[in-house]
């Protein structure tokens, strides 16, 4: 009979009780994520970088070495690890409020920076650890802990668009935001989170990809329901999309 | 072949942290201590190293942290407000047992301060400003001959007990230009096998992470016993001071930095017309020489502390000498002359002498 392990190699790793809640759009991107180094036979050189907030489990599933950085600053640690060993792969796998509350100023100076890593930034629009407080990503409207008649822009602000803000940076190579809410969607974040690997092994620059993900838990919803919001509510804000892609500029010469 | 260099004492620390084998050095613009970076910015790269700009000192820091996860000695610069945002790095960098190598080139705090030399930084250096029981080895040179020598110590220390060490200036020595002599470089980073801890990718053994954190309220206990452990052997090994003219001495006086180098003239000068005087001074703030002052001779009537702040290092001293000789202070900081004369210290000091 097949095991998981035959299918999925050495990189997921089975020994760590699963963290996660039922349900969680952290697990299928974590999956992707070993898959991609599975796939790419990086694993002995690859470090993990993760963030605070339930993106922090992420590494637990996978056999690659990890440093577990403080709030918000995974991309400048990342950075430093990146001067010391340049030949290795270095990825930051972070949520929505470390990435973009308080980490904003270490991402987007580390995708201005250009240096050859890659940032994956799970959004599932709230804090997920804490119980579901509102986040820079929480959409209009949204109930949260912290928002309990809805997100209101005039007061809290617009939901942060991350990769927008990237767009205009030369020293980012590739820039998608992607989501895990079908099987198609989940196919596609597949290809978008290889490619960020790519361009970083070809030292092209800069890698990031969004992915936007369930939060069951935080949202106080079922499962499918928790699923069927991330698609209508929070995709009709956050809009899938490959910004940039310096592979095929890449592929052309 | 020993070579003698007429620099800013920023810029020995710079010189001497690239010749004894430092490689990576992460910074970001502060007065006064960016000459440290313009100097490594334009060195580092003729021997295969890199100073690392960041966006703020918290990107510094952690950067640092990242480059040290790497099993590499990195180190870093700054000062008053960018020190301040450091903490929180620091602390995570001593809880994970990480080594790197500072400077703070103090000046006047609190809030944004002055731009002018101080040492009003020596709580926030020796206790911390970030949260938990850690600690940081803390070096105190008074000169740049002394930045040079402490140099090989201080990375002696980082890479042997796995912790931050920061040198902390007062912002004048740091600025005086002055004749350094240097050794043959020699990389003491090479010294030390770090491939037992660092964190180089699951090739050659099974998966390593940097854990600050604890996963079970055990864990969190046992992490901290090993520190606690780690510190007292610190504690009991590495006190570093200089003193001179104690064993008869009537008044000490206890200074770092460069009210410690100006003990020497000011000791002299009493000790010229027949005045029992004498100094300690502190070379290393944390672990705190606290053996100097064990065995005070039963003359010491009095001791004077003098710092370039409001009083620190004499909370240190009094908790040193316990009681049993009364500690008394002089201090200054901020102004255009940032720091007390000589003529103030021995005029201090001869009111100690007669009973005052």
């Amino acid at each position: 009979m097949q095991t998981l392990a035959d299918y999925y190699g050495e990189t997921l790793k089975f020994d760590k009780l699963y963290n996660y809640c039922p349900g969680c759009g952290h697990g299928i991107v974590t999956r992707l994520v070993v898959e991609t180094i599975e796939a790419l036979g990086i694993r002995e050189k690859t470090m993990s970088v993760v963030g605070i907030g339930c993106g922090g489990f992420s590494h637990h599933y996978m056999n690659v070495d990890a440093i577990e950085a403080i709030h918000g600053r995974s991309p400048a640690t990342a950075i430093g690890y990146k001067v010391a060993l340049p030949d290795h792969v270095v990825f930051t796998y972070q949520g929505d409020g470390d990435t973009s509350a308080i980490g904003l100023h270490e991402i987007m100076h580390a995708a201005n920076r250009g240096m050859p890593i890659t940032c994956i930034m799970v959004n599932n629009s709230v804090f997920g650890m804490t119980g579901g407080q509102m986040s820079p990503t929480t959409i209009p409207g949204q109930v949260t802990t912290t928002t309990a008649t809805g997100r209101d822009v005039d007061i809290h602000g617009h939901p942060l668009l991350v990769p927008e803000m990237m767009r205009a940076m030369n020293g980012v190579a590739y820039l998608a935001r992607e989501s895990v809410v079908d099987a198609k969607s989940i196919n596609k974040a597949a290809k978008s989170i290889r490619k960020a690997f790519e361009c970083q092994i070809k030292g092209l620059g800069f890698s990031f990809v969004e992915v936007i993900s369930p939060c069951p838990t935080g949202l106080h919803l079922k499962v499918p329901d928790a699923y069927e919001f991330a698609a209508k509510e929070t995709l009709s804000y956050f809009k899938p999309q490959v910004f940039k892609n310096a592979l095929e500029n890449n592929d052309e010469v | 072949m020993k070579e003698t260099l007429f620099l800013k004492n920023t810029e020995a620390f710079a010189e001497s942290m690239i010749r004894c084998g430092i490689r990576g050095h992460f910074a970001y613009p502060i007065t006064p201590a960016t000459d440290v970076m313009k100097y490594t910015a334009r060195k580092l790269p003729e021997v295969g190293g890199r100073m690392v700009q960041m966006e703020s000192e918290l990107a510094v820091s952690n950067a640092l942290a990242g480059y040290a996860c790497a099993g590499k000695l990195g180190a870093t610069s700054t000062s008053g407000p960018g020190m301040t945002l450091m903490q929180e790095a620091i602390g995570f960098m001593a809880a994970g047992e990480l080594p790197c190598i500072m400077l703070d080139a103090m000046r006047v705090g609190p809030g944004d301060g002055d731009i002018i030399g101080a040492q009003s930084t020596y709580y926030q250096a020796t206790r911390g400003g970030a949260h938990g029981d850690y600690r940081v080895i803390v070096l105190a040179p008074s000169c740049g001959q002394e930045i040079v020598e402490l140099m090989p110590v201080g990375i002696k220390l980082s890479l042997t007990y796995r912790n931050p060490v920061l040198f902390v200036v007062d912002g004048v020595t740091c600025q005086m230009t002055e004749t350094t002599t240097f050794d043959d470089p020699y990389d003491y980073t090479a010294d030390f096998d770090t491939s037992d801890w660092s964190y180089t990718g699951a090739d050659d053994h099974s998966k390593r992470f940097l854990l600050t954190g604890s996963y079970t309220h055990e864990q969190g206990y046992e992490m901290n016993e090993r520190m606690r452990r780690k510190y007292e052997e610190i504690t009991e090994k590495e006190q570093r001071w200089e003193q001179v003219e104690v064993d008869d001495a009537e008044v000490l006086v206890v200074a770092f930095g460069i009210h410690g180098r100006m003990c020497k003239d000011l000791v002299a000068n009493f000790r010229n017309e027949g005045k029992r005087v004498g100094f300690i001074r502190p070379i290393s703030l944390w672990p705190f020489p606290n053996k100097a002052f064990e065995n005070i001779p039963s003359s010491v009537k009095s001791i004077l502390v003098v710092e370039m702040n409001h009083g620190q290092m004499v909370d240190d001293v009094r908790l040193a000498v316990n009681g049993r000789v009364p500690v008394h202070f002089l201090g200054k900081t901020g102004g255009d002359i940032p720091m007390c004369t000589l003529a103030e210290m021995s005029c201090e000091v001869s009111k100690l002498l007669e009973g005052e």
